[in-house]
């Protein structure tokens, strides 16, 4: 007898849900018969808002796209703005960029690593990594004045130099971090019914992933390397030595295993870039912010974010204001099209789980 | 130096008689089209050159042409050379046919267009609602929707928050304390004076 189909909604007030959107599900018993993502709650039209806004006002706009990475915005809208104006940018104001885009990553690891655990019921894993990010929230407030939302890299360089002592301190929360790894392996990625729940869920079909717009960690968990910072490397990714983990099995397992190695390889760069970072200027000033203008012209720049990439599109009509802004945030293939053709058949149980390992975040699908 | 992207261009240029190409640098390769040939080359793009990855869609009003901007961003992932493939449509009455059969993801830029740009996609059977809700206004990411009118007309101030009051001034007022000398020199008055 075919079971009775029933609706159920996942959100946008659920503690399983990755932020402030909605899966709407049809189920069959415990399983699910298709899904459709549900968003507009978060809408702050931040690329009509850029528009009516002149350059420089747009940086503290665009690090609200993502929350527990915003660097990678900030960092994409001043390269976009410098390819199109062709202004140089001072070595040591790349290095300091790439110290932040790691730092916010190994941080944006700990929400994971939280979010993914939380979502099956292994709640000590949020307490210590949590704990943990915040020790490099001392590090961001510190440098920019800012835990989350830092608007510290901006056209031309970075806001400020390095505080003193700030590298010593840098390496001790390294060093910590590394020392941590042993128990979060214990914890999660050795974890028995961790690996039991997440192999074999939440496939991703190699063939399909390309087409479907996959990128980052679910990428390299379908066994395809690929990641921006190698492939089309900006600021100094290419004077740097790391790898680029992949994993062959297309699931929820594949895609932990590889953030797994890949926290290590970001520990590893922030040594790398605080040993080789130079002296000199970190900022190569702009004019006037009020009366800044941009020549004429388009530029899409990209960073590989812990999602993967992420995009902007960013075109000026050589107006004091961007003519458009638009955002390519790794969860608007995975939040929508991925995330419903992967909940197709999936337990209920697994939904969150699912969308854990996806980084489906609702502000940078509908900025 | 730019071997890989000029032999793209070269082979574009031998296929789209009209295309304009121009490299714009390492890695990216911009290529104006008419709009009815913009589903055969992305199919030619995607199946003969091997740019398998839609990195993005994007939409750009010209307000002053009166025309309305389609970008489609294609990756190749064994060069990792990005072709930004652009073209114009009409502004009024925005028609354009659904790509989504070429990459599934393109649904959902097409419904975003419709909402923001009121862009009619022509055999996607999902557009409507998206993010905005019971929207019965003008596109908003129409450059001539005025967001500072929608705004005042809809939403009322809360008393003592009126746009354009000099926050300081209001701080000092309800604090009893006086501007300092260096504060007032950046006023948004004094900005808007300049």
């Amino acid at each position: 007898m075919r079971e009775k189909e029933t609706t159920l909604y996942l959100g946008p007030q659920h503690p399983g849900i990755t932020g402030n959107m909605m899966v709407k599900l049809k189920v069959a018993g415990d399983t699910v018969v298709k899904a459709e993502t549900h968003i507009g709650y978060l809408h702050r039209a931040f690329e009509k808002l850029m528009e009516q806004r002149t350059w420089t006002q747009s940086f503290p706009i665009v690090c609200r796209i993502c929350v527990p990475e915003p660097d990678p915005n900030e960092e994409n809208l001043a390269r976009a703005i410098e390819e199109i104006e062709g202004r140089e940018v001072p070595e040591r104001a790349k290095y300091i960029r790439v110290l932040v885009l790691e730092l916010a990553r190994l941080s944006s690891y700990q929400l994971w690593m939280a979010g993914q655990s939380g979502s099956m019921g292994l709640y000590t894993m949020p307490q210590w990594t949590v704990g943990d990010r915040d020790y490099i929230l001392d590090l961001f407030e510190e440098l920019t004045g800012g835990r989350i939302y830092h608007m510290y890299i901006w056209a031309g360089g970075v806001r400020r130099d390095l505080p003193d002592g700030f590298k010593g301190r840098v390496l001790k929360v390294m060093d910590y971090l590394e020392s941590r790894l042993k128990d979060y392996d214990k914890l999660l990625f050795q974890n028995a019914l961790f690996r039991k729940r997440a192999e074999g869920v939440g496939i991703i079909p190699k063939e399909k992933a390309i087409e479907w717009g996959v990128v980052g960690s679910p990428l390299r968990g379908c066994g395809i390397k690929h990641d921006v910072r190698i492939d089309e490397p900006y600021e100094v990714y290419d004077k740097l030595e790391f790898e680029v983990p992949t994993h062959e099995g297309n699931d929820i397992w594949s895609r932990a295993m590889v953030r797994r190695q890949e926290i290590e390889q970001s520990i590893s760069i922030v040594r790398q870039v605080l040993d080789k970072m130079p002296g000199g200027d970190y900022y190569n000033k702009v004019p006037n912010p009020l009366t800044w203008r941009i020549p004429p012209g388009d530029a899409y720049v990209k960073t590989e974010s812990v999602r993967g990439e992420f995009g902007y599109y960013v075109v000026s009509d050589g107006s004091d204001k961007p003519r458009r802004v638009h955002v390519r945030g790794p969860a608007y293939a995975h939040g929508i099209t991925v995330l419903e053709e992967v909940l197709k058949g999936a337990n209920i149980a697994d939904v969150s789980f699912i969308m854990n390992s996806l980084g489906t975040c609702p502000p940078e699908m509908e900025r | 130096m730019l071997e890989k992207e000029n032999k793209f261009s070269e082979q574009i240029q031998k296929t789209f008689h009209s295309a304009k190409i121009e490299i714009k640098r390492s890695k990216r390769i911009s290529v104006q089209l008419r709009s009815d040939l913009i589903p055969p080359f992305l199919s030619y793009a995607k199946e003969l050159l091997d740019f398998k990855h839609l990195s993005h869609m994007s939409c750009v009003d010209w307000l002053e042409d009166n025309e309305l901007e389609l970008v489609f961003i294609l990756m190749n992932y064994d060069t990792s050379i990005q072709i930004i493939a652009k073209t114009r449509i009409e502004r009024e009455n925005a028609q354009f046919v659904s790509l989504k059969k070429f990459w599934p993801q393109l649904e959902t830029y097409e419904r975003e267009f419709h909402e923001m740009y009121g862009i009619n996609f022509e055999g996607n059977d999902r557009l409507g609602e998206f993010i905005l809700e019971d929207w019965n206004n003008k596109p908003p990411m129409l450059r001539d929707f005025d967001t500072r009118k929608y705004a005042n007309e809809t939403y009322y101030q809360r008393p003592g928050r009126e746009d354009a009051q000099n926050v300081r001034e209001t701080v000092s007022k309800h604090s009893g304390e006086e501007v300092p000398e260096f504060a007032k020199k950046y006023s948004i008055r004094n900005i808007d004076d300049e």
